[in-house]
C-alpha cells in the first residue's frame, strides 16, 4: 500500500515538473514572437510540438509564428490541427480564414457542409449522435411498457429519430474524413505536381505555398493529390505537410 | 578436348598480333571535304596491325565533332594476318569557312604514328535564284513569305516559310531549321500549318508546297535583314530498291525589315508594354466586406499579341486598398501563345471604412495594325465596408488591439498567453470496442420490450391460457400452503384446500366452471374418460380421500404430506391430458 502511494506521489510529481516545463517554453516562445523574432518563435513552438503533446493554444501560436515567418502553408497546417482539437474557436477560425485569403492559385475550399460538419471534434459528435441514439430507443421502449403513453410519445420519438439519422449521417461523414481520408498542405513556395511518383515525371499543375489538396494515395515517399480543379498530380512528401483527418 | 581449342584459339591470337605488329599505320579521312552549312560529314580514324592506346581528342573551332562508333576487322589475306580499328566522327559545321583538322598522333603497338592534316570547306546556303526556281530546276527550296516590312518593338507576329518539293521526291524527313536568330529578332516556335499542304506548277514542273508559320519578335529599334532561314532535310529521289536518301541544305531569302521605336505621344501613364489588340473583362467581390477583409479582383484580358509578356499595371487610383501581388494563368488557342487569353486574380483589402468603391481598373496596351495606343477601363465596383465593430471576426482584433484599425492593416488575431490544457492523444471513442458495445444495450433492451409487449398481448387475447397460467400458479401456491396444513396437522383445511385445487385444475382442463366440478365428472366428461388410466385413478382416489375426510377422524401429518405428493404427482399427469 505504502509503495502504491509513493508511486502515485512521485508520477504527480513528475507531472507537475513536465508541466512546469512546458508552460516556461510555450512564455519563452511567447516573448520571441512578442518580441517580432518570428522565426525564433516559430522553431520554439515547432520543437515543443515534436518534444510534447499539443495543445489549441499552442498550435494556434505555431500558425501565427509560422505565417508572420512567410510560411503560409506551415501555418495553415498548425491551424488546421488546432481546429481539430477546438473546432468553435472564433479566433482561430478568424486567422485561418485571414491566411488562407493570402493563398495564391488553387486551393481546396471548405464547403458550408464541411464548415458545419467540423463544428464538433470527432468524439463531440460521436456523443452527440449516441445520445440521440440512447433517447430515441429509450422512447421506444417505454412505447412498447406503456401503451398509453404512445399517443403522447409519438412527436417526440419522431424529433429524436429524426435527429440521430442527421447525426449519424454528419458522424459518418465525419468518421470518413478522419479513417479513411486526410487532407495535405503545400509548405513550399511553389512546386510542380507530377503525373508520376517520380522526379521525371511530366508537370501536372503548379501548387503554391499553403495550397490545400485532398490526398488520394501514397506510394514509397509521394504523395497523390488532387486540388481544388480536381487535376490529379504527385508531390514529394517533404513538400507537403499531410493532417490528421478531420 | 576443351583444352585442345583453347589452346588452339591462344595461338591464333598470338599470330595475329604477331602479324599485325609489324605493320602498323593510322589514318584520317573524311568522306567529302567541302559542305554547305546544314550538312555534315563523317571523320573516319582507322588504325591498322594493332589497337591504340588512346583515341586522340579532336578539337577544331567552328566544327562540332561527335565520336558516333567504332568497329573492328580481322583479314586473312595470303597467309598474312591483319587488324583494322575504326572510330567513326560525325563532323558538323558550326559556321561556313576554310577548316583544318590537324595531323593527328596515336601509338599503336609501341609505335608513334600520325595522319595528315585533313581540310574542310564549309560554305554558306544561299537561295536558290529566281531564275532557277522559276525554271522548276531545284529538287527542294524555302521561300520566305513575310509581307510586313515595317514593325515595332516588342511586337510579336507570325512569319510564314514554304517548303517546296518537286514531285519526284518521294518523301522526305528529318526537317529542322538551322538558322540562328536574325539579329534584331527573336524567332519563337515553328509549327507545319495543318491541312495546308498544296501543289503548285512552278515552270514546267509539279511541287508540293508545304507551310510552316513561325514566330516572330521584333527585339531592337532599326532596319535589320530578316533572314536568310536556313534548313536540313533528307529527301528520298528514286533509285535503288528503297530510293536514294539525300540530305539538302535549303536557304531562303534576305527581307529587310524595319523596325520602329513605340510612339511616345499619346503614351498612357500606365502603359507597361502590351502590344497586340486585346479586350478586357473585370470582376470585384465580396462587395461588402469587413475593414481588412480581402476583395478578389479577377481580371480577364483576350486578344492577340504578346500574351506571354502581359502584366497587369499598378494601379494608382487604388491608393485606400493594401494589394498583393496577382496571379496570372495564360490560356493560349494558337500553337505561337500569341492568341487567347491571361487571367489575373489579385487581392486587394480596403485599408478604411471609408472607402465606398473600388476605382476604375485601366489597363493599356499599344496596336501595331493601328500604330496608336488605347486604354481599357472598366467602371468602379461600388463597395460596403464595415468596421470592425460590426462583424465577429475584427471584434476579437479591436479587442486585443488598442490602436486604431484605420492607423494598422488588417492582420492576423495575436497569439494565445496561456497554454491550455494539453489533448492526449487517444483513439476516439468512435474505435473503442466498449463503446461501440455499449450501444447494444439500448437495442436489447429495446428486443426486450418487444418480446414483454407480444407475449403481453398474446396473453391478453387467450383466456383459456390466462386461465391455465393462472391455475399454474395457484396449484404451484396451493401445494405450498397444503404442505403447512400438513405440518400444522389442520386436517380439515387440508381438504378442503385440495378438494379446491382439485376443482380448478379440473376446470382448467375441461374449460368448465370449478365450481361445477365433482368426482362424476371423472366418468361422465368424454376428456377424462380418453384420459390414461391411473390420471383417474389418482383423482378418484384424492376425490375419495377429500370425501373421507369429513367423516373419518383426523390424519397425521405424514399421512397428508403423502396425499400431498400423490396430488402434485396426479396434477402433473392431468397437465399433460390434452385439453
Amino acid at each position: 500500500m505504502k509503495t502504491i502511494l509513493s508511486c502515485l506521489l512521485a508520477l504527480l510529481f513528475a507531472a507537475n515538473i513536465f508541466a512546469a516545463d512546458v508552460t516556461s517554453d510555450f512564455s519563452a516562445a511567447n516573448k520571441l514572437y512578442a518580441e517580432g523574432k518570428f522565426a525564433e518563435a516559430n522553431a520554439a513552438y515547432e520543437n515543443m510540438l515534436q518534444t510534447g503533446a499539443p495543445s489549441p493554444a499552442l498550435l494556434f501560436n505555431h500558425g501565427n509564428a509560422a505565417f508572420k515567418s512567410g510560411h503560409i502553408g506551415k501555418a495553415i497546417a498548425a491551424y488546421r490541427r488546432a481546429e481539430l482539437l477546438s473546432p468553435r474557436d472564433a479566433e482561430l477560425r478568424a486567422n485561418l480564414a485571414f491566411v488562407r485569403n493570402q493563398v495564391q492559385g488553387t486551393t481546396l475550399r471548405e464547403s458550408r457542409w464541411q464548415s458545419w460538419g467540423n463544428a464538433l471534434t470527432l468524439n463531440e459528435g460521436t456523443l452527440v449522435t449516441a445520445i440521440f441514439f440512447w433517447l430515441t430507443i429509450g422512447l421506444l421502449v417505454a412505447r412498447q411498457l406503456r401503451p398509453a403513453l404512445v399517443p403522447k410519445l409519438k412527436t417526440a420519438t419522431k424529433i429524436f429519430a429524426a435527429l440521430t439519422v442527421v447525426a449519424g449521417a454528419a458522424l459518418a461523414v465525419q468518421a470518413m474524413n478522419h479513417f479513411d481520408s486526410s487532407g495535405a498542405v503545400v509548405t513550399t513556395t511553389e512546386t510542380s505536381a507530377r503525373s508520376g511518383p517520380f522526379d521525371e515525371a511530366q508537370s501536372a499543375f503548379t501548387v503554391r505555398d499553403g495550397a490545400e489538396l485532398t490526398v488520394l494515395d501514397r506510394h514509397d515517399d509521394w504523395v497523390q493529390v488532387a486540388n481544388g480543379a480536381g487535376k490529379i498530380g504527385w508531390l514529394n512528401k517533404k513538400q507537403l505537410e499531410i493532417l490528421p483527418g478531420a | 578436348m576443351r583444352f585442345t581449342f583453347k589452346t588452339l584459339r591462344l595461338l591464333l591470337i598470338g599470330l595475329l598480333l604477331a602479324g599485325s605488329a609489324g605493320a602498323a599505320s593510322f589514318t584520317a579521312t573524311l568522306d567529302r571535304d567541302s559542305l554547305t552549312m546544314g550538312e555534315s560529314a563523317t571523320l573516319a580514324l582507322t588504325f591498322e596491325g594493332g589497337s591504340p592506346s588512346s583515341v586522340p581528342t579532336l578539337n577544331v573551332p567552328g566544327l562540332q565533332i561527335t565520336q558516333v562508333g567504332n568497329s573492328q576487322n580481322y583479314s586473312f589475306i595470303n597467309g598474312a594476318i591483319s587488324s583494322t580499328v575504326t572510330v567513326s566522327f560525325f563532323v558538323k559545321p558550326q559556321r561556313d569557312g576554310e577548316f583544318t583538322i590537324p595531323a593527328l598522333t596515336a601509338e599503336i603497338a609501341g609505335q608513334q604514328l600520325a595522319t595528315e592534316p585533313l581540310k574542310l570547306t564549309v560554305g554558306k546556303v544561299a537561295a536558290p535564284s529566281p531564275d532557277a526556281v522559276n525554271s522548276g530546276s531545284e529538287v527542294a527550296f524555302l521561300k520566305l513569305n513575310f509581307p510586313k516590312p515595317k514593325m515595332f518593338t516588342g511586337e510579336s507576329t507570325v512569319m510564314r516559310l514554304e517548303l517546296y518539293l518537286r514531285d519526284e521526291v518521294q518523301n522526305f524527313g528529318n526537317f529542322q531549321f538551322t538558322s540562328a536568330n536574325p539579329d534584331g529578332f527573336s524567332v519563337g516556335k515553328s509549327v507545319e500549318l495543318p491541312n495546308q499542304r498544296r501543289r503548285a506548277q512552278i515552270g514546267n514542273r509539279i511541287y508540293t508546297m508545304i507551310p510552316y508559320s513561325v514566330a516572330l519578335t521584333a527585339v531592337k529599334t532599326g532596319a535589320y535583314p530578316l533572314g536568310p532561314f536556313t534548313a536540313n532535310l533528307v529527301i528520298v529521289l528514286p533509285g535503288g530498291v528503297f530510293g536514294e536518301q539525300r540530305q539538302v541544305a535549303l536557304a531562303t531569302e534576305t527581307m529587310n525589315v524595319e523596325t520602329l521605336p513605340l510612339p511616345t505621344e499619346n503614351r498612357p501613364a500606365n502603359f507597361n508594354g502590351a502590344i497586340g489588340d486585346f479586350t478586357m473583362t473585370a470582376t470585384a467581390g465580396p462587395t461588402a466586406v469587413t475593414l481588412g477583409d480581402p476583395v478578389t479582383v479577377r481580371v480577364q484580358i483576350s486578344g492577340h499579341g504578346s500574351m506571354d509578356t502581359i502584366t497587369l499595371p499598378p494601379q494608382e487610383t487604388w491608393r485606400e486598398f493594401k494589394t498583393y501581388p496577382p496571379t496570372a494563368k495564360l490560356e493560349t488557342s494558337d500553337p505561337f501563345g500569341q492568341r487567347g487569353r491571361k487571367s489575373f486574380e489579385q487581392i486587394v483589402s480596403p485599408l478604411n471604412a471609408d472607402v465606398h468603391e473600388l476605382p476604375a481598373l485601366t489597363f493599356s496596351f499599344f496596336n501595331p495594325d493601328e500604330g496608336k495606343y488605347h486604354t481599357l477601363t472598366q467602371a468602379a465596383v461600388p463597395l460596403t465596408v464595415r468596421t470592425a465593430e460590426t462583424s465577429p471576426l475584427p471584434v476579437l482584433a479591436a479587442k486585443k488591439n488598442s490602436t486604431p484599425e484605420t492607423a494598422s492593416p488588417p492582420d492576423i488575431l495575436p497569439i494565445k498567453e496561456k497554454l491550455g490544457e494539453l489533448a492526449i492523444t487517444s483513439v476516439p471513442l468512435l474505435a473503442r470496442p466498449l463503446f461501440l458495445a455499449a450501444q447494444a444495450v439500448p437495442l436489447l433492451a429495446l428486443l426486450a420490450a418487444f418480446v414483454w409487449r407480444k407475449r403481453t398481448d398474446s396473453l391478453a387475447n387467450n383466456p383459456r391460457l390466462r386461465r391455465q397460467r393462472a391455475v399454474a400458479q395457484l396449484v404451484r401456491a396451493g401445494v405450498a400452503d397444503l404442505k403447512k396444513l400438513a405440518t400444522e396437522n389442520k386436517s380439515d383445511e387440508f381438504f378442503a384446500l385440495l378438494f379446491r385445487l382439485l376443482q380448478e385444475q379440473l376446470g382448467e382442463r375441461l374449460d368448465c366452471p370449478a365450481t361445477a366440478i365433482t368426482e362424476n365428472v371423472i366418468d361422465e366428461n368424454a376428456k377424462l374418460r380418453s384420459a390414461p388410466t391411473a390420471v383417474r385413478d389418482g383423482l378418484r382416489e384424492l376425490f375419495q380421500l377429500c370425501n373421507q375426510a369429513r367423516y373419518a377422524p383426523v390424519r397425521g401429518t405424514s399421512e397428508l404430506n403423502s396425499v400431498t405428493a400423490k396430488f402434485e404427482k396426479t396434477s402433473a399427469e392431468l397437465r399433460e391430458v390434452k385439453a
